[in-house]
């Protein structure tokens, strides 16, 4: 009990400290970069502004400061939501955010899920028939999805099924003039080939790990035991491997988040999907660094919830975390 | 035994089929100037459709399509090379110092380690690419810098296996300094591992780079196929449904991708059948 609790502690204080540097570094990478700190910080607007104007605005962010005060300010204005207002946008950055990510994770929750259940399943009975024709076919497969990119996958779709075959939309999460039941229908429709699509790179990630997994844990010894005690290969494959395969699976799971963050950004791009992918596109074109800065927050602060409730429910599932002290 | 032997060959055969498929990249790259039929920045007649002439039909600024995807060998192939090339001394050297050393370094480097595995990758290489002006070295650079993490893990569990090896032992009784033990017998058997990580790295970094440049933060000065993609996207290729500009780059980009990972998984299958081998 004391050392699954030491080893929660010693993991949460490992996450407090990446999230230190991860809003240490947004703090930094402007006034290091190339280019004027003033210019990075506020905005290429700035740019159109007056030298008085650019004076004024320099101390209204404390811009003029010694670099540690700047810091104290830049962490309180982190904590209350206060990350810079967006001119292209209208609205303060962080409210322009916190409405495009709800779009993101609709996509992408349901292809982490889709995506792990797709893999796992067709991964352990790969593992399990290794060298086998079907597992070779398989493998072959999954293997050419996780060479693609993502989004050049995205086009190929909508050619196929939006362009020649007319199933889908071309893009965009919904027709608009619907409303209830019926947008709830209309969005499903818009998110099919988007989601499909982050599916199967999900599903052929983790089907590799779960491969891999399976193909050990049937070398251990006490597979050995249960087939010689004649077991149905079923039984064998469910409750003797499958179970010991699927826990670093909880754990893929939630890094499936970082391993699909990119992915979905890039995907959503080619389906012109109002998500953070297309706010981060429009940012990089009008190289909008402010929003740049609260988008990577956005995301590193998502990967890491993501990570750290993996790692909890890791120790809860494990009974070796659970008993012996590891990591 | 009978099933052995099946692992064997798919395993051989898998390999092969990346030796393959990198062979016939690299013999493109290398041979761009007898390959191509056209040269690929000579403007010419827009949106051709494919013909005889040109196998693709041309770009926007009337291109030939082929020849951009010849040439594009090059650059897509000498940014993975050398961002999985510095990823790979970077993460080396890590794992070594931590693996050898132990103690506080070791502590301080795998937090870090850890800390890096955490921040998501490609969000924080759009920023610096961002800041800093598109050139191909500065590619190289962003994406060298943050993909170091899984090699310097590995190296360092390897590295903690051959330091409680008889010889090292050996050497330390001998008298040899700890810089020379390091370089001169941990580090030549950490090499297989090193490479197989190497060659996935290189995959990872050519597929990043084509994200980079699709997004637009590519080298506008050079042609690669992530910039080509780029290009078909934003003007107009995929709206209009010219499936001959920007099918042809993804698919140069998955399969040389899909050479380097299947290569890199043989290597590393490999090594744990040798790992599995020792221990009986």
């Amino acid at each position: 009990m004391t050392t699954r609790i030491q080893y929660i502690t010693r993991k949460t204080f490992r996450y407090i400290l990446s999230f230190f540097v991860i809003i240490t570094l947004i703090f930094l990478i402007p006034r290091l970069m190339p280019g004027d700190p003033i210019l990075n910080i506020l905005g290429e607007e700035v740019y159109y502004v007056t030298p008085e104007l650019v004076q004024e605005l320099k101390a209204e962010f404390g811009l003029d400061q010694p670099l540690h005060v700047q810091y104290a300010h830049y962490l309180v204005n982190f904590v209350q939501g206060d990350w810079g207002y967006s001119i292209d946008y209208m609205q303060p950055i962080f409210d322009v955010i916190i409405f495009r990510l709800k779009w993101t994770l609709v996509l992408l929750i349901p292809a982490v899920i889709f995506g792990a259940i797709l893999g796992m399943l067709i991964g352990s009975i790969a593992g399990w028939k290794r060298g086998s024709k079907l597992d070779t076919e398989t493998t072959s497969t999954f293997l050419f999805f996780y060479s693609m990119p993502h989004y050049w996958l995205a086009m190929l779709f909508v050619l196929i099924f939006a362009f020649h075959l007319d199933l889908f939309p071309l893009c965009g999460i919904c027709s608009g003039g619907t409303e209830g039941f019926e947008r709830f229908i209309d969005i499903l429709w818009h998110m099919t080939l988007p989601v499909s699509v982050l599916t199967i790179f999900n599903a052929s990630y983790n089907y590799l790990i779960m491969r891999n997994s399976v193909v050990q844990v049937s070398e251990e010894g006490f597979i050995l035991t249960a087939r010689a005690k004649g077991l149905k290969e079923k039984v064998v494959l469910f409750k003797h491997v499958f179970r010991n395969a699927l826990l670093p699976l909880v754990t893929v799971i939630a890094l499936d988040f970082g391993f699909m963050v990119s992915g979905v950004l890039l995907v959503e791009i080619v389906f012109s999907w109002d998500g953070m992918g297309t706010l981060i596109y429009d940012a990089v074109l009008a190289r909008d660094y402010p929003l740049l800065h609260g988008c990577f927050l956005i995301i590193a602060i998502c990967v890491l919830v993501a990570n750290f409730l993996a790692d909890v429910m890791y120790a809860v599932l494990d009974p070796r975390v659970r008993g012996e002290g590891v990591g | 035994m009978k099933i052995l032997h099946k692992i064997d060959i798919t395993r051989n055969r898998t390999s092969f089929i990346g030796f393959i498929l990198l062979s016939a990249f690299l013999t493109i790259a290398i041979f761009a100037p007898f390959i191509a039929p056209h040269d690929p920045w000579e403007p010419g007649y827009p949106f051709l459709r494919p013909s005889l002439d040109h196998p693709f039909g041309t770009n926007d600024i009337g291109q030939d399509i082929f020849s951009e995807l010849v040439y594009s060998a090059r650059i897509s192939l000498f940014v993975g090379f050398f961002a999985a090339f510095i990823s790979m001394v970077i993460g080396t050297l890590i794992g070594l110092i931590s693996g050898f050393f132990r103690g506080m370094v070791d502590e301080i480097l795998m937090g870090l380690t850890d800390i890096f595995l955490l921040i998501p990758g490609l969000p924080l290489m759009i920023i610096l690419a961002a800041y800093l002006s598109p050139s191909i070295w500065n590619i190289i650079f962003v994406i060298g810098i943050l993909w170091w993490t899984s090699t310097a893990r590995v190296v360092r569990s390897r590295v903690l296996q051959v330091r409680e090896m008889p010889f090292i032992e050996a050497a330390k009784a001998l008298g040899a300094n700890e810089i020379y033990i390091v370089f001169r017998h941990v580090l030549p058997n950490t090499l297989h591992v090193i490479f197989a990580k190497f060659v996935l790295a290189v995959a990872g970094a050519m597929l990043t780079e084509a994200s980079l440049s699709f997004l637009g933060l590519g080298d506008p000065l050079q042609k690669s196929w992530g910039m080509m993609l780029n290009y078909a996207f934003s003007r107009g290729g995929f709206i209009n449904g010219y499936w001959w500009w920007y099918l042809p780059p993804g698919l140069c980009i998955s399969l040389a991708v899909l050479g380097f990972v299947l290569i890199g998984f043989g290597l590393e299958e490999r090594e744990r059948e040798r790992v599995k081998t020792s221990e009986l």
